[in-house]
């Protein structure tokens, strides 16, 4: 079935990359403007669990990297075949410049928090959210706190030593 | 009538560690809810960026305060497949029970929460004191009560002292045979029932569709466990079943929570039965000098929540490049407590939260 569903997503999509990996994962590559096509395509295929959506900074290469993770929600577990277990984690490559990204609430309602955290922490704009407000953060950063070229041991050296200590007056 | 803001929390019954939520309500019916987590934020997934592959451990369990020992395994899990470190079978078994003893701890402190809340004080001392002779096994076996760095990539830190096994047979044998206790006074409670049946009731189908794991899931009628759907450690050497209520509302999820933890001491006995002699540790060369190749992996496993997974991106250097949980909390605190609290009144909001089982430090890592 691994195959099959992997030669399935090459002739319905142009211009995508579907890697099986040993570890059991499937590995899509796509473009931007397929996010929703795709996920829409995978969550009829059965895959209607989105575990998780991540963000990944590659600095060098000057792109954030948009990581879905989908898995199957299994019922009974002995018609649970090696299939069923695949891991899909579908991938996006975005410049890294005035990051923007399309929403997945569409298809997947959780996702939700998970693209208002990655705005938070990576400053990506999804376009359509219907709430990019703060989720964890108090104050607003320069550079997005979980991007690379944020360091962290230097904020907390700059920020927290200059806050003096208090001192009664007796 | 008038509507008003309410602000509740961050410190309150509901939730075990802080999280607020606002709440717009009328009278004492709510019409919106919007969590605001944050108040425990650490970071620790950036700052994992910046420490090696080993210094990460203590970081990894203080990320779930309550069941830190899930927390451990899907991290080693993650780093063993990513460097291809093989785990003996006796340690495998080892983690499977840990991880079983973890599990029934971890119960017994929502029990301890959820009794608390609704005014079962005997209940809720009773459920804190088995959890104690719990973290008193887990102080013999690792040395710490509640952060134990016991999982560590090619197997457990060490083996059973003498004498360990029988002391988690009686043990359990003194929690269980209260079970009878726990029925008559909190469980089959006309109280409790009162309390708890038709409280914040969810369907199967938006459940699904919310991205809902572990017992909120499973009080649905769904059969979804990692144990079975993708065994780890030695889950798939024993036969156990998943417990399910059909009702989607508070009784149902605990009542699930308590047929897990007697199906978890079950569990822990026939893993003791068939456990292997053996080696518990693969030496591996010194983990302060590792470079893991480059790759990427998605693992997870079934903590005492749900889902627990985490996404893991090696560049082959010696310190992660990028390292992201999913925490089975993170969906049900955020937008299924909201949906759920939507038409509820101000007195179950702490009832509802707390039946959902979430753990606020898991939300904001």
């Amino acid at each position: 079935m691994n195959n099959s569903l992997k030669q399935e997503i090459k002739s319905m999509f142009k211009n995508i990359k579907v890697i099986i990996s040993k570890d059991k994962s499937m590995l899509i590559n796509a473009r931007k403007d397929q996010l929703l096509a795709v996920l829409k395509f995978l969550k009829g295929k059965g895959y209607n669990h989105l575990a998780l959506i991540s963000c990944i900074d590659w600095e060098e290469e000057k792109q954030f990297e948009m990581v879905y993770v989908l898995t199957p929600y299994l019922q009974r577990s002995k018609k649970v075949t090696d299939d069923w277990r695949l891991h899909v984690i579908v991938k996006f490559r975005i410049p890294r410049e005035n990051a923007e990204f399309i929403t997945a609430i569409p298809v997947f309602k959780n996702a939700e928090p998970y693209e208002r955290e990655i705005h938070e922490l990576f400053g990506i704009n999804f376009e359509g959210h219907p709430r990019l407000t703060q989720l964890f953060l108090e104050r607003e950063y320069k550079i997005p706190p979980f991007r690379k070229d944020f360091d962290t041991r230097k904020y907390v050296k700059e920020f927290f030593d200059n806050i003096p200590f208090v001192t009664e007056k007796k | 009538m008038r509507e008003l803001e309410l602000y509740f929390g961050p410190q309150h019954l509901g939730m075990v560690g802080n999280f607020s939520i606002t709440l717009k309500v009328e009278g004492d019916r709510i019409l919106e809810a919007t969590s605001k987590p944050g108040y425990l934020h650490r970071g620790f997934e950036k700052l994992m960026e910046y420490r090696t592959w080993i210094q990460n451990f203590p970081m990894v369990c203080r990320i779930n305060v309550v069941e830190p020992d899930s927390m451990e395994m899907v991290y080693t899990m993650a780093v063993e497949r990513l460097a291809g470190i093989e785990v003996p079978e006796r340690a495998n078994y080892i983690r499977s029970i840990y991880l079983e003893l973890a599990r029934v701890g971890s119960h017994l402190f929502g029990l301890w929460a959820y009794s608390n809340l609704l005014g079962f004080d005997t209940v809720a001392q009773w459920a804190m004191y088995h959890r104690d002779l719990i973290l008193d096994l887990f102080e013999e076996l690792t040395g710490g009560r509640v952060y134990h760095i016991y999982i560590w990539p090619g197997g457990v830190r060490r083996d059973f002292p003498d004498g360990f096994k029988d002391k988690i047979v009686s043990t359990l044998h003194s929690i269980g045979g209260c079970v009878p206790d726990y029925d008559a006074t909190f469980f089959n409670n006309r109280l409790f029932y009162e309390r708890a049946k038709g409280i914040g009731k969810i369907t199967q189908g938006e459940a699904k569709r919310l991205g809902a794991v572990g017992q909120v899931l499973r009080a649905t009628g769904t059969k979804f466990d990692i144990r079975k759907v993708e065994p780890y450690a030695a889950y798939d050497k024993v036969d156990f079943g998943i417990p399910i209520r059909e009702d989607g509302d508070a009784y149902s999820r605990i009542w699930v929570v308590r047929d897990e933890m007697i199906e978890s001491v079950h569990m822990i006995f026939k893993l003791l039965d068939k456990m292997p002699e053996g080696e518990v540790y693969n030496r591996v060369s010194n983990p302060f000098k590792w470079k893991i190749p480059k790759g990427e992996t998605y693992v997870r496993v079934e903590s005492s929540r749900g889902e627990l997974g985490v996404y893991m991106v090696s560049n082959g250097g010696d310190k992660p490049y990028r390292v992201h949980f999913r925490t089975p909390s993170y969906t049900h605190g955020l937008i299924i407590l909201e949906k759920l609290l939507k038409g509820a009144s101000i007195a179950d909001v702490g009832n509802i939260m707390i039946s959902l089982y979430v753990v606020a430090p898991e939300i904001d890592r």
